[in-house]
């Protein structure tokens, strides 16, 4: 394992020997971030990355194949756009969490802030806490578990994917409506909760898109329809 | 996008005041990406014993020497005795005991020609520079000031002039002791500061934050708690908004009902400090400890 202290460097310098040294094909732990910016961004292979202690914003971010580990906090949107991989924060993760996921798992151990998995487009996001308002906004795909509660407005404006509650909804969003999910879908939400060391076998509620706002056939006044 | 910090020693005061200005420098020293064309902090909790602090800002451009005999004239016509002064360039601070009515003392400084309070407080003062806190703590000193609590902000000006005047925070002119740091735009700027001026309140700048201090101030001054006034701004105030209030009382904070600006606070028996940001947090605390990320439409206070 290789230890960068982030103490003295500044981000770029950072990134870049996170880098080089996965690039040789070792496992890489920062420590004493300091809550900074921006750490870990871009790492595109398979390794392990731990960093020790809370991250500032868009930390882990725009990765595709890295198992990222976080003992700490998280600032605004954590793992934007993840491609594939694995991140698991230990503990709250800021405003956005996962915002445009693609694909790969998020795992927050805390809580999340507003407007968690916003316009996400695949994975899995695993909330261990509460979250936010506006969880799941303008979300288009994927799967957004939560085993604490949800704020107000959740699933506002999605157009598909899943957003799984296991406590209480503050309020749905719109267009958004409350279902009961089938056995397979909760056999394969507790799998993924195992996989992350969370054995309970919540009843969780899921909540979909209603679909009434789906407007893609309305034509504009000078279209003509040619199928 | 600005940078707004906050931090209170909940004991301070009984024990000794505390270095409120020293830590202020370093939380925007760490938040200084998110705004550089200025800073600028409110310490309070010093009890002047009756006495105001005046701070006076003139143009330099300007021969601001007279503009500050002016500003000393008006005090003394007014009954006021100058006890202490200060002066570094166009910067003023004056030490004035008065007992006499403050807006009349406050409406003869704002008809002075080229002249702008900063702040006029019994137990808190406002200075406020353009560059970044370490460079005002070399101009001002201001790492050495002491208090029990205080806010501060850095810059990125968005909806107006980037000049020392519309810097934060802001005072709530004629209000002594309330000021305001925020990040964020009101979208129903113009027409609540066009009721507030057909009421009577004048405003120093043109800048829109300046109107949540004026707006709290008045509440404040009809009565009302600080918690009950940050809970009428929810409604009031229309916008992106996260900000801070400074009183003679103690602290407050109020996020806007789509909890679009962020901030994050870290709390002991002792110290409540709270940020942008956690970097700046952690330039206070050095341990990692538990972090709170405040949600939409949530008020919070703390009083002294």
């Amino acid at each position: 394992m290789a230890d960068i202290n982030a103490r003295d460097m500044t981000i770029r310098e950072i990134n870049s020997r996170v880098k080089e040294l996965v690039k040789e094909g070792q496992e890489v732990r920062i420590t004493d971030p300091q809550a900074r910016h921006n750490l870990v961004i871009g790492v595109l292979q398979d390794c392990k990355i731990t960093v020790d202690g809370s991250v500032g914003y868009l930390c882990a971010s725009l990765l595709d194949g890295p198992d990222v580990t976080i003992n700490g906090n998280a600032g605004w949107a954590l793992g934007e756009n993840m491609m594939s991989g694995r991140i698991t924060l230990t503990r709250n993760a800021g405003a956005s969490v996962g915002a445009t996921l693609r694909g790969g798992e998020l795992f927050v151990g805390g809580d999340a802030g507003a407007r968690a998995g916003i316009s996400m487009k695949g994975g899995d996001l695993i909330i261990r806490g509460n979250s936010g308002f506006l969880t799941g906004y303008m979300m288009q795909k994927g799967r957004i578990i939560i085993c604490g509660d949800v704020g107000d407005a959740v699933g506002d404006s999605m157009y598909e994917g899943e957003i799984y509650v296991a406590g209480n909804i503050g309020s749905l969003g719109s267009d958004a409506k409350e279902e009961t999910p089938s056995e397979d879908e909760l056999l394969r939400v507790w799998e993924t909760l195992e996989s992350f060391g969370i054995t309970e076998r919540f009843q969780f509620k899921k909540v979909v898109s209603a679909k009434k706002l789906y407007h893609f056939d309305a034509l504009e006044r000078f279209e003509k329809r040619v199928v | 996008m600005c940078g707004i910090s906050g931090i209170m020693h909940k004991h301070a005061g009984a024990s000794g005041l505390a270095p409120i200005g020293e830590e202020l420098v370093r939380m925007l020293d760490a938040m200084k990406h998110r705004g550089i064309d200025s800073t600028g902090i409110t310490v309070a909790g010093e009890d002047s014993k009756s006495d105001l602090i005046v701070r006076i800002w003139s143009d330099p451009e300007d021969d601001y020497r007279a503009r500050f005999r002016a500003v000393e004239e008006s005090v003394i016509a007014k009954g006021g005795v100058v006890k202490n002064r200060q002066s570094t360039d166009e910067f003023l601070r004056l030490n004035v005991n008065y007992e006499g009515d403050l807006n009349a003392l406050a409406a003869s400084l704002y008809e002075l020609p080229g002249v702008t309070i900063h702040s006029i407080g019994q137990n808190s003062e406002v200075v406020k520079d353009v560059g970044t806190g370490l460079e005002l703590d070399d101009k001002h000193g201001i790492g050495t000031m002491k208090g029990t609590h205080g806010i501060g902000h850095v810059r990125l000006a968005t909806e107006s002039r980037v000049d020392i005047t519309h810097s934060h925070p802001f005072w709530a002119y004629p209000f002594p002791d309330v000021t305001v740091v925020h990040n964020g735009q009101l979208t129903n700027y113009h027409k609540m500061k066009r009721q507030y001026e057909d009421r009577g309140h004048r405003f120093q700048t043109e800048n829109d934050s300046e109107l949540i201090a004026v707006y709290l101030a008045e509440k404040l001054a009809q009565g009302a708690g600080l918690e009950d006034a940050l809970f009428d701004s929810l409604d009031d105030l229309d916008g992106s908004f996260t900000y801070l209030v400074s009183t003679d009382q103690g602290m407050g904070s109020a996020k806007d009902p789509l909890a679009l600006k962020p901030l994050v606070l870290m709390e002991t028996d002792d110290v409540v400090a709270l940020a942008s940001e956690e970097v700046a947090l952690r330039s206070v605390f050095d341990e990692e400890i538990e972090r709170v990320e405040p949600q939409q439409n949530e008020v919070m206070t703390w009083l002294i």
